[in-house]
């Protein structure tokens, strides 16, 4: 839809910007010529050439070459391109030929970017700080979820992995917190369909006996669905007045996702295999016994010590050393990605068909995380002022996350280990049987046991589409009117299938021995807006004027089916003899009526925008009041200020967005606890809001964005200022009032940052290019207002073992603990020792090209943040410390003995090499050489998360235990360990 | 362009706006939460049967913290440990500090007062409604008040001299319900004990309008449920007359067992009547919360108390203990660990011989048994040893298969104190945690054993984090008491 747009606006422009020139002129001559591009003389297909001042538009074709009817006389011309700059040239009246060598747009200044819910504007005449992604970084190097490839690429965005997990689980912040107890995501919309990225637990904590049911089943955000190849552009509404266009769900940011769309041309064919594998980027050591006695001193029971000498006399009288994250954790058969896609289109038909089966193999046994997708995105023009765009994918994601995080009967491989002597070999025996965990030496479990027999498999069947229409109702030479219709649904079933068999260790001392579980989540979101946009030229003055109407339902239904004490050998829920069924139902409306004002004033030197969005919803308190989110921008550009094809545009913008409450929170319910056959009634502990509204965050923007070098060097600077008002905020009330919370609005959040966007090309030669591009994130939150005392947010940690704490006057991520006052003993209360969120992060992307040769870094930093690395605090309880013995381990035991947690609060600060990326597309002859209408040929060899520089003692400086919160706790309680992934990817084209 | 496509635009606009329009009236936007009832719904004139169903609520929020109340407190009082190692907080914070508000010392509170919430709503939806009959609200006001000063019992035994809130029927929005003192709280409990009595004699001879829940069944009607009453008032002058050194409270004490359902016949089949936590393996049925088979590694029996046991007359153990506990294999965590070998069974299917775990297996609220203790404790306050020797040999001999006991009435007072808690702990070990319990109240906290340098034995538990930050009080805190 946004290329649909894009080619709306150029002949609009063209339309309007010589009013003296009629649209029926008839006469004329036909100017032809071949696009190519500047570096390498490649010819460019799909570039849009107009004539300025008429109606006429063509497209050039898969070898660059174009025809368009122009009037008489001297005519200038424009081509566009996405990816290349704009370029116009004057043809006089006496040519019919013009060859054209566009040059790459390599920082995207041409790009659009979004202003409303039907209209765009050219990023050179954005009055917001933008942030723009194209499809090809993100396909660069393969990821498993979109969010991945986003990391170190823009500024603004704090991008977090929460575990080593395959398939995703990322969670995404957008310029900091905004909310303690608000959706804290930011809203998806994918070719203008709403997308769900809720996270549904699957119930591994039923079973492996969690202390926080969802946020440490470690789900998966539903964006894990999103196949990444099919993605032409990203953007990321960072701010208030850019995201305020979607009103009261925006205050987290708008990621804005366009996909694939075709161009007209010969079908475009691009087969692309990838084959890699991934393997454990890090592991935990543990404690190395040095002599028996050691091992006999530590473990006192008959049976453990009988153990130890049967170990040791097998093994020359020596105890060995087993590395027992490898024995658990490793690289196993390859992973694979088979993307196909054709694109092309003729007369008023454009087609993208795309299909992709991508498998990667997880490093523990059985798991990884599958996905096959099919899109078809067609747009078809309706006479002369119908177009109708459509967009359709279905996918199928397939996940299996495994066994970690924090558990609370040793279910969990990573906790096991945790207590597991290094002693021990835990590998299965050449039989195939499984080593029997010994009483007294260790716990109850074998984690290669549980990832081979039990089964965590979550499966989710996705489809989502759309439709839009233009009308374009109205043309004439100074003024315009369209009116654009949109509706789109997006709807998924997520099955989750849990077995954790009769048969493994730690299910065989239970009460009810062997479990499953079926889980069900179904979600289905709507929408659909009309839109009217009325674009007027009046002298020099280009001003837009849309107004529409949009409506938004969401619904997702949640159902469990738990059993226990199954049949051995049984899977099917109906197979045991406690059966639990739960379920859950939301269901939301919103709609929204806006207008928005934009004009460009004095040659597109000043730009002006306004807006106002007005909307109700059911979740509030009030169904019927409008709640009403305005904004205002401005920007100025200067021309050739800076130096000769500079530009400095200066920017300033006030917006207001919202945050809805959640589904129930206005509601106070009763429980319905069983007994003696018949279900009672008692009072929960949650009491609802009847009067909730929305938060509100206002925000200030400011910076400048400039060009310079003819646009071979950028430097864009934003600082923001956001203000979250009337917070949905839940009061504690005194346990005794035996109301465990209470929602309520007030209170107010600060966040203000600094970004910066710097780009640089310093080599642009035929054979030889280099492109850096950089990206600096700073961010400060702080809790301006709290009508609460301090408190506590939902998933904050665990008690005195180090917790996220919200105070008056503080960050809203500090973490609290118990500490040493200056004479060494432990403080009464707990006191701040940390803060989760990072000092800044700095991305850096490199790409370079020679000749045929190409390579790409992506290097990513962050300074600061801190971890409650409550794994290590579990290898001091098992005296199991690789450093056992030593001064750090006394000091670490000292806090240990004293309740303290400073010696487990580390410093998050880490260096990450997050891409590299080799390709190298096969010279013409060899290409041709092969026949069968290659096009092209390309050979790549990218890794991701190839290598960490941190500090950090655990494994992973990102990491969070209880990762499904608004505040990001980096909590380490044995995660899924890392993983780095090599590929090598053919991609053919014909 | 030509005319008449502007012609056609006039059109569209206006029908575009008219269809806007409508599209946005017509929604409805009052969409129900149909995952659960509302609370309306019990406050709003409740019918007969929704009274009902919220007895039936209260039923069920008694069996709230049973299991967490016995594990800590056995904890505390050295019955037993946790020795699962899935939480370093067992081993660590529970044992030798500092008790963490915010943590396990703070907790065994919310849950309790939850619970009281909803027998407050009841209460006032009782009294309000017009669909019982006087009897049939007398009755139920008699249940809702037992089944509250029940509550605040078990309340005052997990606090300490600090006291607790009382007056907690208040709008959510009101400032925290004060703290009173101990005493206040005790004098308080045996007061909506008596209140409740009224409610139960005037009820007469009608049954309770609502299901009995399972482990009451000896006490279904309000004249029984009336003996179910004075035994836990009994408990609760007891506890009174030696927490807080109140001597005329032995007297009410007395008075109460005769009562209750107190009896000396029957024995020794008649030591089990009682009321209990009726516990069931059906689904969704609230299941025993601490039962394990003895290869499972969370409950231990603390092996001080393997010392503590007396002999029959043939030299087998007291057997209350062999039939409670097993000897295992040696089990310890913690940094240094603390270990044990002995795995409480009551609460276990023990039959053929093994031992496994029964998530049926019901936990006594009060029983008979522990009504003839508390009848040796009331004779000895009041000193008629003579009667206390009698009451204590009915469950040394009954229950425990032992001689009869050598005190006489020449013993010290100390010395009955003694022999009593022995037979309190052996007849109710691991039921109430009464090891740390009666240490309190007879000031005996200093004889419980310390297994490794800075562990501690904790007099109470702690002011919760969360009321001392309803009161804008730093935690640790002591909230200040309301006389």
């Amino acid at each position: 839809m946004r290329q649909a747009l894009v080619l709306s606006a150029v002949s609009l422009i063209a339309l309007l910007s010589i009013p003296d020139v009629s649209a029926a002129q008839a006469q004329g001559r036909t100017i032809a010529g071949v696009v190519t591009r500047a570096i390498g003389g490649r010819p460019v297909q799909g570039v849009t050439v107009t004539v300025t001042g008429s109606q006429q538009l063509a497209q050039s074709d898969d070898s660059g070459r174009y025809a368009i009817l122009a009037p008489e006389g001297d005519v200038r011309l424009s081509f566009r391109a996405i990816g290349f700059s704009r370029k116009d040239v004057l043809v006089p009246a006496t040519q019919t030929n013009m060859d054209v060598a566009l040059s790459e747009d390599v920082f995207e200044l041409e790009a659009v970017v979004v202003t409303g819910q039907a209209t765009t504007v050219e990023r050179r005449n954005a009055t917001t700080a933008t942030a723009h992604v194209s499809g090809e970084d993100v396909t660069k190097v393969t990821a498993p979820t979109i969010e991945s490839s986003l990391t170190g690429r823009v500024a603004g965005v704090n991008l977090q992995s929460n575990s080593g997990a395959p398939g995703g689980g990322i969670q995404m912040q957008v310029r900091g917190n905004n909310t303690i107890l608000g959706a804290y995501d930011p809203l998806y919309v994918i070719d203008g369909v709403i997308y769900s990225n809720v996270r549904i637990a699957g119930g591994r904590g039923d079973i492996d006996d969690a202390a926080f049911l969802v946020a440490e089943d470690d789900p998966v955000n539903r964006v894990a669905d999103i196949n990444p190849s099919d993605v032409a552009s990203i953007e990321i509404l960072k701010g208030a007045a850019a995201s305020s266009i979607y009103g009261s769900k925006a205050s987290n940011g708008v990621v804005v996702i366009t996909t694939n769309r075709g161009q007209v041309g010969k079908p475009q064919v691009t087969l692309t295999s990838r084959v890699g594998s991934f393997s454990l980027a890090n592991s935990l050591q543990s404690r190395r016994f040095t002599s028996v006695a050691e091992a006999k001193a530590r473990y006192t029971g008959v049976t453990a010590q009988a153990a130890i000498d049967s170990i040791a006399a097998a093994n020359g009288g020596q105890l060995p050393y087993n590395d027992l994250y490898d024995e658990v954790w490793h690289a196993r058969s390859p992973s694979y990605e088979l993307i196909g896609d054709v694109r092309g289109g003729s007369g008023s038909t454009r087609y993208y068909v795309s299909g992709t089966w991508k498998k990667d193999q997880g490093i523990e046994d059985n798991t990884g995380f599958g996905r096959q997708g099919l899109r078809i995105n067609i747009d078809q023009g309706l006479g002369t002022k119908f177009d109708v765009h459509a967009s359709s994918v279905f996918n199928r994601a397939f996940h299996a996350r495994g066994w970690d995080n924090n558990c609370n009967n040793f279910a969990c491989g990573g906790y096991f280990l945790a207590y597991e002597p290094s002693f021990v070999d835990l590998r299965p025996r050449p039989d195939g049987t499984f080593h029997n965990p010994i009483p007294g030496l260790e716990q109850a479990a074998n984690p290669i046991q549980t990832s081979t027999l039990a089964e965590n498999h979550t499966e989710t069947n996705r489809f989502t589409g759309g439709v839009s229409v233009d009308f374009a109702a109205l043309t004439t030479e100074n003024t315009n009117l369209k009116f654009v219709a949109a509706v789109g649904a997006d709807i998924f079933q997520q099955q989750d299938n849990l077995w954790s068999p009769n048969d493994l260790f730690y299910e065989q001392p239970q009460p009810l021995p062997g479990e499953a579980i079926q889980n069900n989540g179904v979600g289905r979101n709507l929408n659909w807006n009309l839109n009217g946009i009325f674009q007027h030229q009046l002298g020099p003055a280009n001003t837009t004027t849309s107004a529409g109407l949009q409506f938004e339902e969401r619904q997702l239904g949640t159902s469990r089916v738990r059993t226990q004490n199954l049949v051995p050998g049984q899977q099917n829920v109906n197979q045991g003899t406690n059966t639990t069924v739960t379920e859950n139902f939301t269901k939301e409306r919103t709609i929204a009526l806006y207008m928005n004002e934009q004009a460009l004033l004095s040659q597109d030197r000043i730009i002006l925008a306004a807006g106002v969005r007005a909307e109700r919803s059911s979740v509030n308190g009030d169904v019927n009041k409008y709640f009403i989110f305005p904004r205002f921008s401005g920007a100025y550009r200067f021309q050739g200020l800076i130096g000769e094809g500079s530009e400095l545009k200066l920017r300033a913008s006030y917006g207001e967005t919202g945050n809805q409450p959640l589904f129930g929170q206005k509601f106070t319910l009763l429980n319905t606890p069983q007994l003696g056959g018949q279900n009672g009634f008692t009072l929960s502990g949650a009491s609802g809001a009847p009067n909730i509204e929305p938060e509100r965050l206002k925000e200030w923007e400011g910076g400048f964005d400039a060009s310079f070098l003819n646009g071979r060097g950028t430097l864009e600077a934003t600082y923001y200022n956001r203000h979250t008002t009337n917070l949905l905020l839940q009061r504690v009330p005194a346990p005794s009032s035996g109301f465990a919370t209470q929602i309520f609005n007030g209170g107010e959040i600060q966040n203000k940052g600094f970004e910066l966007v710097a780009g640089y090309a310093p080599l642009q030669r035929r054979d030889l290019t280099l492109l850096l591009r950089s990206t600096f994130t700073a961010n400060r939150s702080k809790v301006l207002q709290l009508p609460v005392p301090g408190f506590r947010p939902p998933l904050s940690g665990f008690g005195g073992l180090g917790v996220t704490f919200i105070e008056e006057g503080q960050s809203l991520s500090q973490i609290k603990a118990f500490a040493y006052d200056a004479t060494g003993t432990p403080t009464a209360t707990i006191v701040k020792v940390g803060d989760a969120s990072p000092d800044y992060r700095i991305g850096l992307t490199s790409d370079l090209t020679w000749k045929s040769f190409s390579f790409g870094t992506v290097w990513d930093y962050q300074h600061g943040g801190d971890i409650i690395n409550l794994t290590s605090f579990l290898y001091v309880d098992s005296q199991l410390s690789p450093d056992y013995g030593t001064p750090s381990y006394t000091k670490k035991l000292n806090g240990y003995n004293d309740g303290v947690m400073t010696p487990f609060i580390e410093d998050a600060t880490f260096l990450k090499l997050r891409e590299v990326s080799l390709g190298w597309l096969l010279p013409q002859r060899v290409t041709s050489a092969l026949g069968l209408g290659v096009r092209d040929v390309r050979l790549g060899l990218s890794g991701r998360n190839l290598k960490t520089w941190t500090n950090y003692s655990g494994l992973d400086p990102e990491v969070a235990n209880l990762g499904d919160a608004a505040i990001r706790n980096n909590l380490d309680v044995t995660p899924y360990p890392p993983s780095r992934s090599v590929f090598f990817t053919l991609a053919v084209g014909f | 362009m030509t005319t008449n496509s502007n012609l056609r635009t006039r059109r569209v606009v206006p029908v575009a706006a008219l269809a806007a329009a409508l599209l946005v009236t017509a929604c409805n936007f009052d969409i129900v939460n149909q995952n659960a009832p509302t609370d309306d719904q019990l406050t709003n004139n409740p019918s007969k049967l929704i009274l009902a169903r919220a007895a039936t609520g209260i039923f069920s929020n008694n069996f709230t913290e049973v299991g967490g109340d016995i594990q800590i407190y056995t904890i505390y009082g050295r019955e037993g440990y946790n020795l699962l190692g899935n939480d370093p907080r067992e081993t660590g914070e529970a044992i030798s500090g500092p008790q963490d508000p915010g943590g396990r010392a703070g907790g065994n509170w919310f849950a309790k007062y939850q619970a009281i919430r909803t027998i407050n709503t009841y209460l006032r939806a009782v009294k309000n409604t017009v669909n019982l009959t006087a009897e049939e609200n007398a009755a139920s006001l008699g249940f809702a008040q037992t089944m509250k000063a029940a509550m605040f019992l078990r309340l005052a035994v997990r606090s300490g001299t600090y006291g607790l809130p009382i007056d907690v029927d208040r709008p959510i929005d009101a400032d925290p319900a004060p703290f009173v003192s101990q005493d206040a709280a005790f004098a308080y409990v045996s007061a909506l004990f008596d209140s409740a009595k009224t409610n139960l004699q005037a009820a007469g001879t009608t049954a309770f309008p609502f299901p009995v829940a399972p482990g009451f069944e000896s006490f279904n009607t309000p004249t029984l449920f009336l003996q179910f009453n004075r035994a836990l008032k009994a408990r609760a002058e007891v506890f009174r007359a030696t927490f807080l050194a109140c001597a005329t409270c032995w007297t009410t004490a007395q008075t109460a067992l005769t009562e209750s359902f107190l009896t000396r016949t029957g024995l020794p089949g008649s030591l089990a009547l009682g009321v209990y936590y009726g516990y069931s393996t059906a689904a969704n049925e609230p299941q025993n919360p601490i039962t394990e088979g003895l290869a499972a590694v969370r409950y231990y029996v603390h092996p001080s108390l393997a010392a503590l046991v007396q002999t029959q007359a043939g030299g087998a153990p007291d057997a209350r203990w062999s039939s409670k506990t097993r000897i295992v294999a040696s089990h310890g965590t913690g940094n240094p660990p603390v270990s044990s070998n002995i795995k409480p069974v009551m609460y276990n299917d023990n039959s053929g011989g093994t031992s496994v775990a029964d998530l049926g297996a019901d936990i006594p609220i009060i029983k008979n048994e522990e009504l003839l203790l508390l009848s040796a404790e009331v004779n000895l306050g009041l000193n008629n040893k003579a009667a206390a020797i009698a009451d204590i040999d009915s469950v040394r001999i009954r229950s425990g298969g032992l001689a009869p006991t050598t005190l006489t009435v020449a013993s010290t007072d100390s010395a009955f104190v003694t022999e009593i808690l022995y037979n309190r702990l052996m007849s109710l070990l691991w039921e109430q945690g009464v090891r740390w319990i009666d240490a309190r109240r007879y000031g005996r906290l200093g004889t419980l054993p310390i297994d490794r340098p800075g562990d501690q034995v904790f007099p109470s538990m702690i002011v919760p984090a969360g009321e001392c930050d309803a009161r804008g009080l730093d935690s640790p805190c002591t909230p200040p008491v309301t006389p």
